[in-house]
């Protein structure tokens, strides 16, 4: 037999070709990912409506704050399936990737005050005899900036501040260095399950004390503001940005969705999935576990890092509460209600639970008056989201992804 | 025949137990060897040393024409040098099909570029072809491998071992579980396979020993009893006494 003895022998050849006919055919990209042409269907077919309802290109049924929310919500859509990728697929708890989509909210933040400040200040200094030398612009910034914080000098980290260009490489950059950083050290150290989810929640905590200081040179507790103005595009009116943002969200969450797809399908869909499921099995075959574990968290954050810069301008302002480990705790939540492991699940539970929670803390649901006792959603909303967490972990282990399947599918 | 692998004077203990007491053993390239001996004389425990998966406290394990200590290569290095395990428990990936469990041991790159660019050429089809059909699970290979029965699971394992095309080949109680058509079936494979390299297999079995009739090492709390055809060893006193019970 050819498969023991290593030379290959010929005569065997004509059994080979008749066990290749009786061989089930393989499964393209396409029938591995029925959902992913449904998906980026439905995902234009949503945007188009939204911006025909819109108040800034349409008939104006939608109020621009909508659209806004309608385009942070795909944003956070993005961030919950890089989280499926890397827990639903790849068995890494992260209970940190809000980090890194807070630090692609920052980096992008940094330019638009920067640039925006500066504006200002130009018209301010028009009226001088002189035209002001940029070292005196820098410096007016600066202390317009940094003034609320008690400082006139430009942090180091804002060297780069002025150029949308470098600014934009950081969002890759800064999240996507941190990750490979902090991953290399855990997954080389073989930290794994809840020692790894804990140390994933002691960075994010860690960087959001850290950005709280007032020192930290991004404005300590003050944050980032002004950022739904997007220099160079002042003119623009609100409610016309607002549906740019939109395209551009939405644009990010199809190719995401298809990078992701792509990822996880394939030999290396194979391997994530197996590490997920008994990695020392998988080291035995071969595999080095770490590089796929690296390779995954880091693409993963990165992703995280680029919603997140198309999330604060739309929602105006950032500030290192964002970064707070309860929000990367919320994204785990989100992921497991809409059924780990299935893209599209993800995407049903960040958009379903987070639009719930705009909707039922932002007042817009009616209080229930239950005798004397009043109901106030915005106080009751985390326990009907615990309960319903409670309840998907215990009878729908799969999710609302799982149900869905269970209707498209038969299988089980 | 060339040493394929030596392993020096290893020990190792856990909480001061010593599963491992001076152990040395060599293996050939080709050779079939058998290891037995009573519960927690140390057999898989060995395996595990081998495997990179236990490091041991002492001694060297030395690995190739180039010696190489494996002692200093990661798990996955070592599978990639060329030594495969097959574990006592069926462990195959159950979540996937049975081509993917293949697909992913067939011996191809291993970086994770390289896997996330790598696409399935001809002859990556055929291989997969000719194992399934070697195993006998050609009709099967669009299943999730957890559908199959134990038995297959077994098979689907040693499938997966021989796509990893190894120079030595760890397996551990391979009939468990198995029909005696199947234990047949195995005991041919695994001489087929020790025709071009080395096989290490751990059985209780005697019955499976005696067919695949080979050399058999005996281990006894942690250390080599003795070594030898398995007429030779089981006529040793020592062994008797350590089998039958004083």
């Amino acid at each position: 037999m050819t498969l023991i003895n290593r030379p290959p022998v010929a005569p065997t050849a004509p059994i080979l070709a008749e066990g290749m006919a009786k061989v089930p055919p393989r499964r393209g990209f396409l029938r591995e990912n029925p959902s992913l042409p449904w998906f980026l269907g439905l995902l234009t077919i949503f945007t188009l409506m939204v911006s025909v309802l819109s108040e800034g290109l349409g008939v104006g049924a939608l109020s621009t704050s909508m659209v806004k929310i309608i385009g942070m919500t795909l944003c956070l859509c993005l961030i919950a399936i890089a989280m499926d990728v890397v827990w639903g697929y790849c068995g890494i708890l992260s209970l940190g990737h809000f980090a890194f989509f807070g630090l692609g909210g920052y980096a992008i933040g940094m330019w638009q005050m920067y640039a925006r400040t500066e504006i200002v200040i130009r018209d301010s200094m028009a009226g001088g005899v002189l035209p002001p030398t940029p070292a005196e612009v820098s410096d007016a910034v600066a202390a317009q900036i940094f003034g609320v914080v008690g400082s006139l000098d430009l942090p180091l980290i804002w060297s780069f501040a002025h150029s949308l260009p470098a600014q934009l490489a950081l969002v890759v950059l800064v999240p996507g260095l941190l990750a490979l950083v902090f991953g290399w050290l855990a997954f080389r150290s073989r930290v794994t399950g809840v020692y790894l989810s804990i140390l994933t929640q002691a960075m994010t905590l860690a960087l959001a004390l850290y950005l709280f200081q007032n020192d930290s040179g991004l404005r300590g507790n003050n944050g980032l503001a002004g950022l739904q103005n997007i220099p160079g595009l002042l003119d623009v009116p609100q409610a016309v940005l607002s549906v740019w943002f939109l395209w551009a969200s939405a644009l990010a969450l199809g190719l995401g969705y298809g990078l992701f797809a792509w990822v996880v399908s394939g030999k290396f869909g194979s391997v994530i999935r197996a590490i997920r499921d008994n990695e020392a099995r998988v080291r035995f075959l071969g595999y080095n576990v770490e590089g796929y574990k690296l390779f995954v968290f880091t693409l993963t954050a990165i992703v995280s890092g680029i919603a997140g810069a198309l999330y604060y301008p739309q929602a105006g302002i950032i500030n290192p509460a964002e970064l707070a480990p309860i929000a990367s705790i919320y994204l785990a939540v989100w992921v497991a209600i809409g059924g780990r492991g299935r893209l599209y699940g993800a995407v049903i539970g960040a958009a379903s639970v987070s639009l719930l929670s705009s909707w039922l803390t932002g007042g817009g649901a009616p209080n229930i008056e239950i005798g004397a006792f009043r109901l106030m959603w915005a106080d009751w909303w985390l326990v009907l989201l615990g309960v319903g967490f409670v309840a998907v972990t215990l009878f729908f282990p799969k999710g609302i992804g799982g149900l869905f399947d269970k209707l498209v599918r038969k299988q089980p | 025949m060339m040493t394929l692998l030596e392993v020096r004077d290893v020990s190792v203990s856990f909480d001061g137990f010593r599963a491992i007491n001076n152990l040395s053993l060599s293996i050939g390239e080709p050779e079939l060897r058998a290891v037995i001996g009573p519960n927690g004389a140390g057999k898989t425990t060995f395996m595990d040393i081998v495997t990179g998966k236990t490091r041991p406290d002492s001694g060297q394990v030395l690995w190739g024409e180039r010696q190489i200590d494996l002692l200093r290569l990661s798990e996955s290095q070592i599978a990639r040098a060329g030594i495969g395990r097959k574990f006592q428990k069926p462990t195959v990936f159950e979540d996937q099909t049975v081509r993917a469990n293949l697909s992913m041991a067939v011996r191809n790159k291993r970086g994770p570029f390289a896997v996330l660019f790598w696409k399935a050429t001809p002859e990556d089809h055929r291989r997969i072809a000719e194992l399934a059909e070697e195993i006998g699970l050609t009709d099967r290979l669009g299943d999730r491998a957890g559908d199959l029965s134990h038995g297959q699971k077994q098979w689907l394992e040693i499938g997966m071992l021989l796509a990893q095309d190894p120079r030595l080949l760890l397996v551990d109680e391979p009939a468990a579980g198995m029909t005696p058509a199947e234990r047949e079936h195995t005991t041919d494979l695994l001489k087929r396979a020790a025709q071009t390299r080395a096989v290490v297999v751990i059985e209780h079995d005697m019955e499976f020993i005696r067919r695949l009739a080979c050399r058999v090492s005996v281990l006894h709390e942690g250390a080599l009893l003795a070594e030898g055809s398995l007429d030779h060893v089981t006529r040793n006193q020592q062994v008797i006494d350590v089998y039958l019970g004083r």
